[in-house]
């Protein structure tokens, strides 16, 4: 609930920041030009800040510094960006544990014994 | 389940999968190692740290497994994402490109002297155990894939557990590359995707050759004389970016964002009278729900407010 509350704050913050800049040259970038249409195009500025601060707050939240997660999150591009904050929860993470619990154990060693899965041969 | 269950549900799975020929890709006419791709060993569920700096380092940047982590490992997942590993390439220094997903385009890259980072599913479907691995060969006597994966330098992989491994993960690989050369399998749009978003952390100018190697094998693409314009005017040389609006236009008179941003370049060049001119067709053209609309309307208005000045054409200054 705080973190809800201090991501709007930031994003008012960086509202009101970019409202006193004077209106700049209209000119399409190649960031927004070539943006995957489905992915980015959807948020404006607002949103970008909005989904910036909210998958920053995620990747602390899963124990990354935070002034690491702030250069990572603007290394990314607005597709991914929109993608991370999207289905975070959904997306692979290469190299992540499994559940092992019991039976699955079990089911598991039998696959890989008779060649099915590389579960065990991989690491 | 009863035991006698099971095992005939293996047997089945079993003969379904020897079933499947062990066809090699197509292109894959002669065997090729990427030998010296160096090796990082990795650490507990840091594969993706440990593939990232393969591919890295393959581009003689100096990097370790080690001084990744804090840009790409997830402890609360214990493992990495994806786009992280591309925003991490982009940090060094790097263009990330995503791989056609195909085996052909392996192979392709591989001749290309590229290696490619790719997403395993070792596990199953509904169990997956995500793994990341760099593919740096394939041996067409043994139909054999050769990966830098996990604590293995060398690890080969048949065919079909290959094709297994990456199918569940989509399919999916990162090509990383210096800035100025190209994957070998691509689409215009895929490069021009991966080079713009690379562009604010490497700097226009870094990503100049990118686009002008992307012109050079798509001559009649106006996008990318488009792209490569806009870096040029981001890199400063609005001698250059005019150069390559103009080529966009031959291409494509109807290009919008081309007139738009050349009209923008004019107007700051003190030409008012060509801006109008090089927006004019734009603007009558554009559709009512046109995201370019308001844009376009914007620049069609700072060129009505501009002061009259002294206008230097910047094909001149091209010429200087």
């Amino acid at each position: 609930m705080l973190s809800r509350f201090l991501i709007v704050l930031q994003v008012i913050i960086f509202l009101a920041a970019t409202a006193a800049v004077p209106a700049r040259a209209a000119v399409v970038g190649n960031g927004d030009y070539f943006a995957p249409a489905r992915a980015g195009q959807a948020l404006g500025a607002a949103g970008a800040a909005l989904a910036r601060a909210d998958v920053q707050a995620q990747l602390t939240a899963l124990g990354v510094d935070p002034q690491d997660a702030r250069a990572r999150v603007a290394a990314l591009s607005p597709a991914e960006l929109a993608q991370l904050n999207a289905r975070f929860d959904e997306l692979p993470a290469g190299s992540s544990i499994l559940g092992l619990v019991g039976a699955v154990f079990v089911v598991l060693l039998i696959l890989e014994l008779v060649g099915v899965t590389d579960v065990f041969s991989g690491v | 389940m009863r035991p006698a269950a099971v095992f005939s549900l293996l047997l089945t799975l079993v003969a379904g999968c020897s079933l499947s020929p062990a066809r090699p890709p197509a292109g894959a006419d002669a065997s090729v190692e990427l030998a010296a791709v160096p090796f990082f060993p990795q650490a507990r569920y840091q594969c993706g740290p440990a593939a990232l700096a393969t591919v890295l380092a393959a581009t003689s940047l100096p990097v370790t497994a080690d001084a990744l982590v804090d840009a790409v490992y997830l402890p609360g997942r214990e493992g990495s994402l994806q786009a992280e590993l591309a925003a991490a390439a982009r940090r060094h220094g790097r263009v990330p490109f995503p791989v056609a997903a195909s085996e052909e385009a392996l192979v392709a890259e591989l001749s290309a002297g590229h290696p490619v980072l790719i997403l395993q599913n070792l596990g199953l479907d509904s169990l997956p155990r995500w793994h990341y691995a760099v593919v740096v060969g394939y041996r067409v006597d043994t139909a054999q894939w050769v990966l830098r994966s996990g604590r293995e330098r060398r690890r080969l992989e048949g065919v079909r557990a290959f094709r297994r491994h990456w199918e569940g993960g989509a399919r999916w690989g990162l090509v990383v590359l210096p800035p100025g050369q190209l994957p070998a399998v691509a689409t215009p749009r895929v490069v021009a995707g991966s080079l713009a978003a690379a562009e604010p952390l490497l700097g226009a100018g870094a990503t100049l050759a990118g686009w002008e190697a992307a012109l050079a094998r798509w001559p009649a693409d106006a996008d990318l004389a488009f792209g490569a314009g806009n870096s040029f005017r981001a890199a400063e040389l609005p001698g250059e970016a005019f150069i390559h609006y103009q080529r966009a236009l031959a291409i494509d008179p109807q290009h919008a964002a081309t007139r738009n941003n050349l009209a923008d370049l004019l107007l700051a060049q003190g030409c008012a009278g060509q801006a109008r001119a090089a927006l004019a067709p734009a603007l009558k053209a554009v559709g009512a729900d046109d995201p370019l609309g308001p844009v376009l309307a914007a620049t069609a208005q700072q060129i009505e407010v501009a002061a009259g000045g002294s206008c230097k054409l910047p094909g001149d200054l091209a010429a200087e």
